[in-house]
């Protein structure tokens, strides 16, 4: 009878013991921890994030950087379609695309997944499925996307999410990141207005797109010594070809897939054929690899030293992109390419 | 037809394809556009930067004729179709022959083909769909009228899905924008190339349908009254449908969805002209022309960005449809 009594007891007490764990609350519970996200919200996440989704193309590829690509266990459908994603990590190839190429989600293959927490860009709304995802109370950590130095932050934040050591590479990366902005504003911030070149850059083929201001492509070429030629605002917008005549740019460059294919469409065709930029010889298409560097992915670090060169060539002859290139998929992506390797990348050609 | 009206339809769209040429972003004098479309009539010194001959030449002119003969074929289309259904409320893309090109191309868009690649997919999805909706609404070797629009509605809902598909696996990087600005419509891929494959269907369709125009006043009397009166409806039926779908699969694989075209001149012109076709058939082909002209001359120029000519043609469209409808009270039907 005393051992029932005894067990009854022990069995009251690891209930009340559960009852109490259960309503800790969030603020004191060293399992967790807080951060304020792009929209300003307070986001409460656990303390070791283990498992991240992410519905960020580009992001995808700032995660592998950071060392915390094992901890992606939903991913959308464009990231896993990268080639090159898939080459230097082919986990990601099982890891499900609970978010389609159109941004919108699968909430049953989402919380499937059993994510800590959600990585989104922010664009000044939340994503559509953010209403349905919060009855699940997973954490959704907004990041800003709209500029070079917001894409900086957005590292920044990631890394504070995944963990301790993927906060020190995003620290390292960020070093590395600001160096080679300095390196490459150090000269062409010297430039005379008539040195810098106006540059074109073409966000779609079929249907003639290009990128304007305010957006990461703007920042880019500012610092790498041109001047943005499209006067619009925002990325992929579409414009007249008679417009593209007028603003009559001195440098081109092909940033969609598939590159070398469009540039030859633009070369072919004889409503280009007075253009500066093609009369000239100088267009040139954006090299892509785990993502388009000349967006919002990990490589954008090399993008800025890829534009100088392109743009001045004359003054970034000491600048070997090719080993730039190589040690920084080396370092942040533990991956050797070879010559062709880095040939394919460069010229935005698939493995 | 007064002769006044008849000129001025006449000169109208060819007045303003001239402005077209001098208007534009890119400032160029009226004298010297004139100066170098003569010198390609006949030689004469070159004292302008070829950049400028260009722009005319090779951006603006292409641009303007393609602009004519889509407004021109669409709106001689929808009077035809008007007639045949004998329901003012017909477009010339009741057949599903928009959705049809659109998936066209928007498959072409995945593949990243180019504009000439893309115009001959649309093209050919454009004819494959009205095929279908013939084939599915031919009953007991006849097609009557509302077998075909039901058909028709079949065909296109069945493409729009497809294209909701392709848009659904597309890159929102760079191929989703791309259907998206596609589909609003655009005149900018018009150049010498792209108008040497749209041009021939729609002059040969548009030329079908003014040979047809006369028979088109006894089948808008009904099916069974035409054939009475001795009109073989099934073939003239069939051919307003072939003329028809030629000019409408070129425009739209050339240049997007551009809506209201087809709905709203017939009406104009039958404001103009009354309802025989033999009138209103060639001032719906004059009016339709003036009328894409100028609103994608306002498309290429208003803003530094291209503003879409189907947001374009239904936002100006709309009102003056409705200013129209307010004016006569409707009594030109």
């Amino acid at each position: 009878v005393n051992r029932r009594k005894s067990l009854i007891g022990v069995a009251c007490l690891w209930g009340v013991g559960i009852l109490a764990a259960g309503t800790r609350t969030h603020a004191a519970d060293p399992d967790t921890r807080q951060l304020t996200d792009a929209a300003g919200r307070l986001v409460t996440i656990p303390a070791r994030v283990t498992r991240v989704a992410d519905p960020w193309h580009a992001n995808n590829s700032t995660v592998l950087m950071l060392g915390g690509a094992d901890k992606i266990v939903a991913t959308t459908a464009q990231a896993q379609n990268q080639p090159w994603f898939r080459r230097l990590y082919p986990r990601i190839k099982q890891v499900p695309a609970a978010f389609n190429t159109a941004g919108e989600v699968n909430i049953e293959a989402l919380i499937g997944a059993r994510p800590d927490v959600i990585l989104m860009a922010y664009d000044g709304t939340l994503p559509r499925w953010a209403e349905a995802v919060s009855a699940y109370h997973v954490p959704i950590v907004l990041m800003p996307n709209r500029s070079l130095a917001e894409l900086k932050i957005t590292v920044r934040m990631t890394g504070e999410v995944l963990g301790e050591s993927e906060s020190r590479v995003a620290a390292e990366y960020l070093r590395y990141f600001d160096d080679n902005i300095r390196r490459v504003t150090s000269v062409t911030d010297k430039l005379e207005a008539r040195e810098r070149p106006k540059v074109l850059h073409t966000a779609s083929a079929g249907v003639l797109t290009v990128d304007g201001r305010q957006s990461v492509i703007d920042d880019w070429i500012t610092i790498a010594g041109g001047i943005n030629a499209a006067e619009v605002v925002g990325v992929g917008r579409p414009v007249t070809m008679e417009q593209v005549a007028a603003w009559n740019p001195d440098v081109i460059i092909v940033g969609t897939a598939p590159n070398q294919q469009n540039r030859q469409g633009i070369l072919d065709d004889p409503r280009w054929r007075q253009i500066k930029a093609v009369k000239d010889g100088r267009v040139f298409v954006n090299p892509s690899g785990v993502y388009l560097w000349d967006r919002h992915g990990a490589e954008a670090a090399l993008q800025v030293l890829w534009a100088a060169k392109t743009l001045h060539p004359a003054k970034f002859a000491d600048l070997d992109l090719g080993r730039e290139t190589r040690n920084f998929y080396e370092k942040y992506f533990h991956y050797a390419l070879s010559d062709d390797e880095l040939n394919s990348i460069l010229h935005a050609a698939p493995p | 037809m007064r002769r006044s009206v008849v000129v001025a339809m006449i000169v109208a769209p060819l007045v303003l394809l001239y402005a077209s040429l001098f208007v534009g972003r890119f400032t160029v004098a009226p004298a010297q556009v004139a100066r170098i479309l003569w010198s390609n009539v006949y030689p004469i010194a070159h004292d302008w930067p070829a950049s400028v001959e260009t722009i005319v030449m090779q951006i603006r002119l292409p641009r303007a004729v393609l602009a004519m003969f889509v407004g021109a074929g669409l709106a001689a289309s929808g009077s035809a179709y008007q007639g045949m259904f004998r329901n003012p409320l017909v477009s010339p893309d009741i057949l599903g022959v928009t959705a049809a090109s659109a998936f066209g191309a928007a498959v072409a868009l995945l593949l990243s083909r180019n504009a000439l690649e893309l115009q001959v997919v649309a093209f050919t999805f454009g004819l494959a769909g009205v095929f279908f909706t013939y084939l599915l609404a031919r009953v007991y070797r006849a097609t009557p009228v509302l077998m075909l629009v039901l058909s028709g509605v079949i065909v296109a809902a069945f493409f729009s899905a497809l294209l909701s598909v392709a848009k659904y696996v597309a890159d929102p990087e760079s191929k989703l924008p791309a259907i998206t600005y596609w589909l609003l419509g655009s005149l900018n891929a018009a150049s010498t190339g792209s108008l040497a494959m749209a041009l021939p269907p729609i002059i040969a369709g548009s030329a079908g349908l003014m040979f047809l125009r006369w028979q088109l006043n006894v089948l808008a009397m009904g099916d069974d009254e035409a054939r009475s009166l001795g009109v073989r409806t099934e073939a003239l039926k069939a051919g307003v449908i072939v003329c028809t779908t030629l000019i409408t699969a070129a425009s739209v694989s050339v240049c997007g969805i551009v809506g209201w075209v087809g709905l709203v001149i017939p009406h104009l012109g039958r404001m103009l002209v009354g309802p025989d076709h033999r009138a209103l058939l060639p001032m719906s082909f004059c009016i339709g022309a003036t009328y894409l002209l100028f609103i994608d001359d306002v498309a290429r120029t208003a803003t530094v960005g291209e503003i879409p000519l189907g947001i374009l043609t239904a936002l100006i469209g709309a009102p003056f449809f409705a200013y129209l409808l307010r004016k006569t009270r409707g009594t030109w039907q």
